[in-house]
Formats: structure tokens, sequence, C-alpha cells
């Protein structure tokens, strides 16, 4: 069997006593929530940690509440499959209850987390494999090596964000916060991400991601995710789309946003969005003309690479495709848009 | 080396692993439960599919010392179980799995079988469509679902009492 | 065929079954539903040391030096072992032995064993084989079939005077050229299959003991015990007499377990050295360098034919991708050309097949080994000279069938031939004649058929003795257990033994016990292959059951003082057909019978007849049964986003008999199932680096419940004059067809030709555009044609 390097296991009943224990081990410590992303990791040596600190024991971490001031505050171990079926991100968040309920499969979203899956690592095929696999190949910038192996010559690593999870936040103008033995941090998520696919988060030694608010949604808002993977389960995406379109009178868009994920180290928000289609009647003619018309633009915009398996032509093709799709389930309030 | 105390289907069991063992590893090599299996190492197959709380998790990919506290199900425990509970013999599911022809190799079952007995535990009349979602991470090299999915509708149907007319796969009687 | 080994498809009294034709369950099933049953890493044994193998990181290079030491010298590590160790060559099929346990002086692919470690536990051996050092002069690496075939130097395997060609086999039967020169209609074109693998859920794996008296026991997840058996005694030079072998259950193997496997060697030779029980389990990623899946083939095929359908002429020529070593190879070229002659009939047929070596994951037998790849270049061609003939894809097949009790283009004898009831179930059941060309653009149906062997009569090394063997073994309370060298791999072959006793003695399935694959209890069996399990072993099954029947007829008639034709064994009772309150149970009816004759039990053996065309190679291929199968696919197409979406899929397999068509059924689903996964999603692909892409559970993407068509198995019974009670096979036959009928529902649901494998949605958004293009430069063309 493939197995874990040795470490040591620490389980923390508080989020302070966990900040404790990862400000005293400082850099050889590593945070484990549900373990589906990090597990793996680990087997194929990706990390070494010699402390793992679980917060699977940290009451304070889990649950699904409102504020009083109308957001939706999740906690950061809150499994995937609760989100996915929590009622009020089914109505609030749509897009993000979608995104949810196609990430990987059954067994894997009543262990994953949503704050594990808002931390995911940055995935590459030339990355995401053995020690033996990635000392044959000589290794890449991502780990351990100085090549990268899908742009030969490459300075740069182009590892790409596959959270479902990120997109559909970005859309909802999502929160995260963190905590540390300095204290309490927030950061809006659209600057939480780096354009480097080594480490593609601006998070601090130390830190714990605790929880994840979204702002309340206006009543007109509807929003819809779209996923294209291989399988209709367990794979990651190959492309992730969350459209959100705010509707006001006579369901004209207020507000439109589109998010593209799974191309490089972060998800990608398509220029223009809003200029395009504000003012547009959901259902118009001129609604979907501008539909196709955003849905080519945020064609232009993207650049998936060879950087994830499967056929980057083809993934670059379906830009197109699930970003009109997508926008069109938002607007129907219907979705997710997934192959079967 | 770490103490662990661990329920495991209905048994308080203490044993001894390094930190980094996951319970799969605990299961079949400190405990002697094989029932669970390894099919891909990491979390891809859903052969190692034990139940904690009742939930289907990947054994292999869940450290031991982290269901201490909780109730791990194997497939090793589903008959005792339901011999505890007044039955006979095997629980339904495994039973409608045999009568199905759903074994084949059986190596991916033990997890199979722990998939389908946490969906009817938790909507005991499923639509095919719910089934197969239930199941869609647990991989079969052998049957193609078909008698796998026949197993599960087996238990729904007979648990509602009605009698299952048996599939003839015979050409000449198609018609 | 000796008259012994064949007893007709029917019993002396008669068809009326009790147990045969029943959909009954496995006798390991609930074993297996419980989780009792015992996988290979499911033993344990006391002080057991646990097994690592070190792998080449390049593709093709000389190992100059292994410097093991600093490994020895870890605490808890207790042998380090090379390819000096282990000096002996080695290899399924006799003349092409090129493996060795571990690497002597070269490695041949990334994953290339070099050096094994035993050690206290899988941690302490994982670190120990990170401190072996190995010296290695990196050489070219060959990763391209087609470099292969013209270039030489470096040979991957030095002592062939034949470079890196593996195996070139050229046959010709008929006019091929002068009747393709006369046919009303001549189709060239090119066709190609990527690599796949077998993927069973459980990896490889090996325990081994050796006593302090020399013998050596090993458990191992294997689908041939003999051979393994065999290869032992060679490389380890022990007698065989000192070798015990026992497959535990197996969780699944499709031709993926049938080579011996370097770490078969590595444990027994780690027991010998240290004197502890020896495990190796392998992890996924090394499952997928031990592969032996199905060749990457590059395939040319010329079919010519009259103006009504009939074939007059085929020419194929394909290249083969062997990968680093020869496994079956020689069989798998062979394979290629042999086994297309059949449920059609031609009249002239040339095939040009040539393996070659690359640095790549060898490859070998996968379920419908050889032939899955040429069947499906030939049925896309059918569907497209049906297409020039305007002729239905299903007549055009129905013209050109060969018939039963006949002999095809290049010598091979055909006994019984259901391939026009598999032709009219599928047609019936998926509505062909309402939907076929008239279902809406996007959506379509295919048709395809194929023929495959039920065994074959070249046992991998030349011998004369049975090439199945069962002994039975009677207990005075009614209890009878069989002993089969047969391996159950999870079709059930355990199960199928059981039915036939039952049915033969008149004992309640439950009371036969099944003991198989070991070699000290068992009488050899040629193991899981060429799906000759069910036709062989159930034939040997029933040639014991004969005698010993004989002796409890006979026991009960005597007592009665009837004419033992008169005595009927049913399950659990013996009755007087004339006065049936006469009854015995079956113990007592034992018990008559070994008052009379002594301790019962029965030997029974099966050999194929001599079969086979009169030509160097005309034995393989060569099968006492060939099963046919038809699949209709029912597809669509989603033509913005490339997407094939497998609605249904109708298979009808005649098998002979079914014996259990409950597990029969399975065999079919499970085989089409094997069929569109890999024509749609899996592919074992080799990088520029000579690295296998995803050697993952992840990355090679099996189909979950989710991605699975509906599956219509369809049973068509043409009861074989020589199988047990007229069975053939269903393992394997009902694959090949599944991947054609799909590419000829896609060219029926949007009118685009998928002539290369995998069938992936960016090739297909690639076709449709080029056939928009050719549309509009068509129309613009007639249209200027209008203008003028």
């Amino acid at each position: 069997m493939l197995r874990c390097p040795k470490f040591e296991l620490a389980t923390p009943t508080s989020v302070a006593a966990a900040t404790r224990l990862l400000a005293d081990a400082g850099p050889s410590a590593m945070i484990l929530a549900g373990g589906t992303d990090v597990m793996p990791n680990l087997k194929h040596e990706l990390f070494t940690p010699a402390l793992v600190v679980s917060l699977a024991r940290i009451p304070e971490l889990n649950g699904i509440r409102r504020a009083e001031d109308g957001s939706l505050v999740i906690g950061a171990m809150t499994t995937i499959e609760a989100v996915a079926a929590n009622s009020q991100v089914r109505e609030r968040a749509t897009v993000l209850a979608q995104a949810a309920s196609l990430i990987a499969g059954p067994q894997l979203r009543t262990m994953g987390t949503l704050g594990g899956n808002v931390l995911l690592e940055t995935r590459c095929q030339w990355y995401n494999q053995s020690y033996f696999w990635r000392q044959a190949l000589g290794f890449c910038i991502k780990k351990d090596g100085t090549k990268c192996h899908v742009v030969e010559g490459g300075a740069k690593c182009v590892a790409a964000a596959s959270n479902d999870s990120a997109p559909a936040l970005m859309t909802l103008d999502a929160e995260l916060h963190f905590e540390s033995v300095e204290g309490r941090r927030s950061v809006r998520i659209e600057e939480f991400w780096l354009g480097d696919g080594v480490f593609n988060k601006k998070i601090n030694a130390g830190e714990i991601l605790v929880e994840i608010t979204l702002p309340s949604t206006p009543s007109g808002h509807r929003s819809a995710y779209g996923k294209l993977r291989e399988r209709g389960s367990i794979d990651f995406p190959l492309l992730g789309v969350a459209a959100r379109l705010d509707l006001g009178k006579d369901e004209r868009v207020e507000r439109a946003d589109l998010v593209i994920t799974a191309l490089a180290a972060r998800p990608h928000r398509v220029q223009r969005a809003g200029e395009i289609l504000r003012g547009t009647q959901v259902g118009s003619e001129d609604f979907v003309t501008r539909v196709g018309e955003l849905a080519r633009l945020a064609h232009k915009q993207c650049h998936p690479l060879e950087n994830i398996p499967g056929d980057a032509p083809w993934r670059k093709a379906m830009v197109a495709v699930y970003a009109r799709r997508t926008l069109l389930a938002a607007a129907a309030g219907t979705g997710p848009v997934h192959h079967l | 080396m770490r103490l662990l105390n661990l329920r495991v289907n209905g048994d308080a069991l203490s044993t001894a692993a390094p930190a980094h063992w996951t319970l799969l590893e605990v299961l079949r090599y400190r405990l002697g439960l094989t029932g669970s299996k390894q099919g891909c190492d990491k979390g891809d197959c859903g052969a190692c599919t034990v139940l904690v709380d009742g939930k289907p998790v990947l054994s292999c990919l869940t450290l031991a010392a982290l269901v201490e506290g909780r109730e791990v199900t194997t497939i090793d425990g589903l008959m005792p179980a339901h011999i505890r509970a007044g039955g006979t013999g095997a629980d339904p599911v495994q039973e409608a799995f045999d009568r199905c022809g759903a074994l084949q190799c059986g190596f991916c079952q033990p997890g199979m079988m722990l998939s389908a007995r946490a969906l009817l535990n938790r909507t005991p009349h499923p639509t095919r469509a719910e089934i197969k979602d239930a199941l869609a991470g647990n991989l079969c090299r052998c049957t193609g679902y078909t008698q796998i999915l026949q197993a599960v509708e087996l238990v729904i149907a007979e648990a509602g009492g009605a009698a299952v007319v048996p599939t003839d796969w015979r050409a000449e009687l198609e018609q | 065929m000796a008259a012994r080994d064949n007893h007709g498809n029917t019993p002396p009294w008669g068809a009326n079954f009790g147990v045969i034709g029943k959909p009954l369950r496995k006798v390991d099933g609930i074993a297996k539903a419980t989780g009792a049953a015992i996988y290979t890493d499911d033993i344990q044994l006391p002080g057991m040391l646990h097994a690592k193998t070190l792998r080449s990181p390049h593709a093709h290079a000389r190992v100059r030096s292994v410097d093991a030491s600093a490994a020895l010298a870890l605490e808890g590590v207790h042998a380090v072992i090379t390819g000096a160790d282990m000096p002996i060559k080695y290899g399924v099929i006799p003349w092409t032995q090129d493996e060795n346990a571990l690497a002597v002086d070269r490695v041949r692919f990334i994953g290339d064993p070099v050096a094994a470690v035993a050690a206290v536990d899988e941690d302490t051996a994982n670190a120990a084989l990170k401190l072996i050092a190995v010296d290695y002069e990196v050489l070219h690496a060959f990763l391209d079939p087609f470099e292969s075939l013209v270039r030489h130097e470096p040979a991957i395997h030095a002592d062939r005077k034949e470079g890196n060609i593996s195996k070139h086999v050229r046959l010709e039967f008929g006019e091929v050229d002068a009747l393709a020169k006369s046919a009303d209609v001549v189709l060239e074109d090119e066709y190609s299959f990527h690599g796949s693998t077998h993927a069973p859920i459980e990896p490889h794996c090996a325990v081994a003991t050796f006593s302090a008296d020399g013998l050596l026991t090993l458990w191992s997840a294997t689908q041939i015990t003999h051979y393994v058996h065999r290869a032992l005694a060679q490389v380890l030079e022990l007698p065989a007499q000192k070798i015990r072998v026992i497959q535990p259950c197996l969780g699944g193997a499709f031709g993926g377990k049938s080579d011996p496997f370097s770490l078969e060697f590595c444990v027994s030779k780690l027991a010998m050295v240290t004197g502890r029980p020896v495990k190796m389990l392998y992890t996924r990623e090394e499952v997928f360098y031990a592969h032996r899946g199905r060749h990457p083939m590059f395939m040319k095929y010329r079919t010519a034919a009259q103006a009504n359908g009939r074939i007059t002429s085929v020419d194929a020529k394909i290249l083969i991708d062997g990968g680093s070593y020869s496994s079956f190879g020689l069989v798998t070229t062979y394979y290629a050309g042999q086994l297309l002659t059949g449920p059609y009939d031609f009249p002239s047929y040339r095939f040009d097949s040539t393996r070659v070596f690359t640095n790549k994951p060898p490859c070998g037998p996968k379920r419908g080994h050889g032939s899955v790849q040429p069947r499906f270049a030939f049925e896309v061609q059918l569907d497209q000279l049906a297409e020039r003939l305007k002729l239905d894809p299903i007549e055009l097949r129905r013209v050109n069938f060969q018939g039963s009790q006949t002999r095809t283009v290049n010598g091979q004898r055909v006994t019984s031939n259901g391939f026009l009831e598999c032709l009219d179930s599928v047609e019936r059941a998926s509505g062909w004649k309402k939907k076929r060309a008239k279902l809406p653009f996007g959506r379509g149906l295919g048709v395809a058929g194929s023929m495959y062997i039920s065994g074959t009569n070249y046992p991998v090394y030349p011998n004369k003795m049975p090439q199945a063997g069962v002994q039975l073994k009677l207990d005075r309370s009614g209890v009878v257990t069989v002993f089969t060298g047969g391996n159950d791999i999870g079709q059930g072959s355990n199960s199928m033994c059981a039915y036939i006793v039952a049915e033969e003695l008149g004992v309640p399935v439950e009371h036969v016990r099944v003991v198989a694959a070991d070699t000290d209890l068992c009488p050899v069996d040629l193991g899981a292959y060429s799906s000759r399990v069910t036709f062989m072993v159930g034939n040997a099954t029933i040639d014991a059951c004969r005698k010993v029947r004989r002796q409890i007829v006979a026991a009960v008639a005597k007592k009665w003082a009837v004419d033992p034709g008169r005595v009927r064994l049913m399950p659990g009772v013996a009755i007087d057909l004339e006065d049936p309150a006469k009854a015995l149970s079956t113990a007592e009816a034992f018990q008559l019978a070994e008052e009379e004759f002594d301790t019962l039990g029965a030997t029974g053996s099966y050999n194929t007849p001599t079969l086979g065309g009169d030509y160097r190679g005309g034995s393989i291929g060569a099968s006492p049964a060939y099963s046919f199968t038809a699949h209709v696919v029912e597809a669509s197409v989603d033509t913005e986003t490339g997407r094939i979406q497998v609605h249904d899929v109708w298979c009808a397999h005649d098998c002979g008999r079914a014996l259990n068509p409950m597990l029969v059924a399975g065999q079919i689903e499970g085989s089409v199932y094997m069929g569109i996964a890999e024509a749609l999603l899996e592919e074992h692909k080799v990088n520029r680096f000579g690295l296998h892409q995803g050697p993952s559970l992840l990355d090679y993407r099996l189909p979950t419940s989710v991605d699975t068509p509906e599956l219509h198995a369809l049973i068509v019974e043409s009861l074989d004059p020589e199988g047990p009670y007229g069975a053939k096979e269903a393992g394997e036959g009902p694959l090949h067809s599944s991947i054609p009928a799909l590419s000829n529902a896609i060219f029926d649901a949007v009118g685009i030709r998928m002539k290369h494998l995998p069938f992936t949605p960016g090739r297909v958004l690639e076709l449709l555009r080029e056939k928009d293009a050719l549309e509009e430069s068509k129309s613009a063309g007639a249209a200027a044609r209008g203008q003028a």
C-alpha cells in the first residue's frame, strides 16, 4: 500500500490550542482538515511535515449559521456534503451549493470540508504523482526541481487552481477569516489568490481558515455552476464556471459576474461581464445574444494549458460553451451545468 | 506509537499504531478486519469505504486516530449487526448482492455494499438515479454495475414486501 | 480428440436439468459479501516481512552496478536482492523468454524492477529503497513503434537477431489480390487502437514461505497457478516438487494476472534468503507498470465485395506496439490476424502483423486478447461498406454469415454458430428497424458482430497431457469435494464446477465443496485465460462425474434389483423412475456405492481434439468452439461539446448454453462495460519521457455507476456439440463488437467516422468541423456549378 510518510499527529479541541500548536511547531507543521487532498499529497511525499495538526475535533469550526447582518457564516470544517444540502446555501448561494454537489464523489464530499476545498493545493499532471514518478521525471519547479514540463522552458509554475468552491465564492463576494496567535484576519476572496502555481494563496504562517462569510444576496439573485469533467463523479474540474446574475425590476440584469477556474494558478474573473449584460432583460433575445458575446469574450480571455489531464484545446473550446450554458442556467434558475 | 481506543462494529477495541497509519491499515493489519479492501492507495476507488457514524468514508484517507470516539462499521460487522437486531444470516444488502450475481471478483463490493447500506438507512426508497449517485464513488471493474443496481432494487422491493420476478436473459424469451 | 473426452451436449438421461440453466448463487458469493473471503493481501503470517521493489527511473538503460550496502545497514532490513540473485530468464511463452525477475544488466521501461527489499514493515522497506544506489548508463529510448520497426540499435533485447521486431507473421489464404481486383467495390482505410489496461480493483500481491525442510509455498493473486509453478522452479532452480502455489480468492484479473510477475519470484527468493514469510503488495502505480494490457495497434484494412455485399477479399496490415517484453506477444501477433475469420465467410484473406518492442510497460493479454483491435477496424470498415452499397448494416452482416459446422478461410473448424440469432435478437430488442437512420440528427444506432475462442488447443508449452483435470472425492455424508486446478478470478468457475457436480451426482449445490488452484491439492489445469475454463474444466468435471455416477447408479440399481436406466439422481435424492416411492437420500446412495466399489472418487480430463490449419501457426487461434456476439449501441453526440453519451447497449451473445444465465449475463454486462470504457474514457498513456502519464485510478478513468449506459444482456444458446452441456465462453467475446458498434452509432448520429481510439470529445469536434467544411465546400461547389 502507498503509505503516508511518518509524522506526529495533534488533535487540538479549540482554535486557540490549534493556533498555539502551529506557532510552536513553525513550518514543520501542516494542517489537516477533511484529508481528502492532504492525505494523497502526503502519500505522494509532496509534503513531509513533522507534525500534522488535525482540526477534526474543534466543534466551533463546524456549522452554517445566519449572522445578524444577514450574511451566511460557514465554518471552515463544514463538510462539502453539508454545504451542498443546506437549504440556506441552496437558496441564497445557489452557485456554491451546486459547485459543492459536483465536488469529487459521495464519500469525498462526506469527508471533505469547505475550508479544505478553498485551500486545495493547485494541481498539475507533472506534480500530483508519487515520489518515484517525480524522481524519474527529474522533478518540477513546484516541488524539488527547477523545470516546468507544462511550458517547456517556463520559469513560472502554472499548476491549476482546481477547487470548485473558489469561483463560486468569488461570485458571492465571500470573505475568508483566519485565526493565528497574532489574532484574526479577514480577506476578501478575490484578494486571496496569487498567480503562482507553487503556492497560490496569500496566507500567513500559523494561520487557520476558520470561517467563510457570504454577504446577503438580493432577492433577485440567481446563480449557477458549470463543471466540465470526464466522468460524472470523482473527477476534479477540467473547467469550472461560476455565474451570477442579480436581477432587478422586470428581470433586468443589475449585476453579472462570471468566474472561471481550472485554467491556471488562480480563478479568472471574466472582464466586462457586468458591462455586457447590465440592463438586459433575462429571457429576451438581446439577453441571449449578449450571453453569447460574453461567452466568446470568456473564450478569448481564457487559456487552458496542459497542466491538468485533459485535452487543452478542447478545454479552451469548452470555455465558451460552458460560460454560455451556465449563464443561461443561472438566468433560468436551473443548473448545475454538467454533462449528465 | 499511539494507543488507539476505537469502536468498531460495536466492540470497544484498543490497539497501537504509529500516528501516520490510516484507518484502513489499522483495520486490516492491526485488528485483522480484512473485509475492507485496498484498491487504489489514495481515495480514487472506494474499495476501502467504511461507515463512520453511519456515513460512508474512505478509510485509506482517514487517519486511524481521528475516528476515536466515533462508531466504525466495516463489512465484517454487517452480518453480526443484522443478527443482533433479530435477523438471521447476512444483511439483506449482502444477501441481495449474492442472489443477483453482483459479486464477481467481490473485491470492490465491501465498499459498494456499505455505500448501499448507508443510502438505504437514510433513504429507504431511493430512485434508480439516487442509487447510481450514491454508488458513484465506488468503482467496480467486473459487473458494469447492472447487477449491483438490481441487487439494491431487490432490497428495496423486498423490504416493501413485494415479490420480485427474476430476470431472464435468454433471448428467445424476449418477445 | 479421444472419445473419452467428448460427452456430447446432452446427458444420457436427458436435458431435464435440475441445476444447470438456473440463476443460482455462486458458491463463494456469501463469503465475498460478508468480508469472509480471503484474498492474498488478507493473509498475515507470524513473523512476516514486507517487501518492496526498487524500479528503474529510466526508460532504457544499462545497469552498471547496484550498491545495496546502505540499505542493508538500515535497522529492520533483512535482505536485499538484485538481478544477480535470479539471473535465469522466464516468460510465459517458452520460445520468447526475455524477462528477469529483477534487472540483470538492462532496464527496459520506467518501472522495470531492479532490486527488492524485505524488512520488518513497509515503511522500513520503503526507506531502504531510497538507500540503494544504482549506476545507470542511459540508452536511447524507443517510444514510437514506427521507430522500432526501422531502427534496431540499441536493441531492446540484445540477444535477438530480429532487432527490435518482437514477432512478424504473414499469412495468406486464397486469391487476395485477384479477388480484390475483380470486386465491385474496394474499401481501404486506416484505423488505430490505443493502449488500455485491465485495472482489476485488487492490486497484485504475493506471499511466500520457505520451510526448514525446503518447501516453498507461494500464495499469489495469479490467474494461472500452473505457469507460476513452472516459472518458479525454473528461475529459483528448485525442483517443482518443492514448490506449492496457491491462488487465494482473486480480486479481478481480465488477463492482467496471466504472466508470472516479478513479485512472485521476489517474495519467494526473499523467503528463501531470510527464512521468514514475506509479502509484497503492489501499489496501484506498480500495477500500471506491471501492465500486460491491450496492445496499441495501427491497422490498414482493405475489404473488397460484390455489389450484393458479399465480401470477397480482406487484406490487413498491422503494426503492434508490444512494449518492453514478449509476454504473450507471439500469440498476440497471430491472434491479430487469425481471429478475424468469423462470423463472416470470405474466400480470401491476408494479414501481415508485426509486433515491435518499445521502452514502455509490457503489453499482454487483455480481455479479448489480440482480436479486439482488428475487430474494431474491420467492423467499422464493414459499416463503411454498407454505407457505400446502401445496405442495412445488419443485412450486410447476414449476407456474409458463414454458417455453422463449417471451416474458416484460414482452416479453423467452426461447430455451433448462433450469430444470426444474435443479430435477430439485438435488431429486435433495440428497435433497430424503427430507429436506425431515423432518429433526429445527433442520435443514432450502430451494429457490429464478432467471434471469439472458447479455449485454444495450443497449450503454452507443448505437451500431450490433458489441458484440464478434475478430481472428485465423495463423502459418506453426501458431500462431494471437487478439486480443480482452474482459477476462479471472479468469473465463477468454481461455481460452474459445483453446478455440474450437483447436476451429475444428484446433490444439492450447497453440498459441493470446491478446492481450486492449489498445486499440491488439485490436478493441473492451464488456468484462466483464452476463455477456456468453462469449456475445458466443465468437460473435465463431467468426465469425472460420469465415472463415479455409473458406480452410484449401479449400486442403487443393484439394491433395488432394477435396471440402472431406471435410477435417476435428483438433487439430494435417488429415485426409481418407474416407482418414485422408492427413494434414497444422496448420502445413502453414496454409502451403497462405497460398500460396492470401495472408497469413492474419480478423475476427469479434457483435451482438445486435433484442430487448426495445416500451416505454421495454424493451431494458434484454433479453438474447439467459437462464441459469437452482436451488439447494437444507441448513442448521442452533443455537437457543441463533442461529448458522446451512450444510452443503451444491447449485446446478444451465443454462449452455447448458459450453465447459469445470471453469471453469463454478468460476463456480458462486464464485457460491454469494459469495451465502452476503453472506447470513451480509458487510455494507457506513456508520455514523451517514457513515463506513464497517469498511473492511478484518478487519472486512468474507470467509469462509475453514473457513467455506465443501460446494458441489456441477451443470451443465445446454440448448444455446441462438444461444450459441457453445449456451453461455450462468455467472458471475452461480448467485449469485442461493443467498440465498433459505438463507432457505427456515432456515424448514424452525426455522420462522422471514428476510426481512431479513444473517441475523445476533442476528436469528435475536430471531425464535425471537417465534415461541416467539406459540406460547405460541396454546396459552394454546387452553387458555383449552378451559376455556370
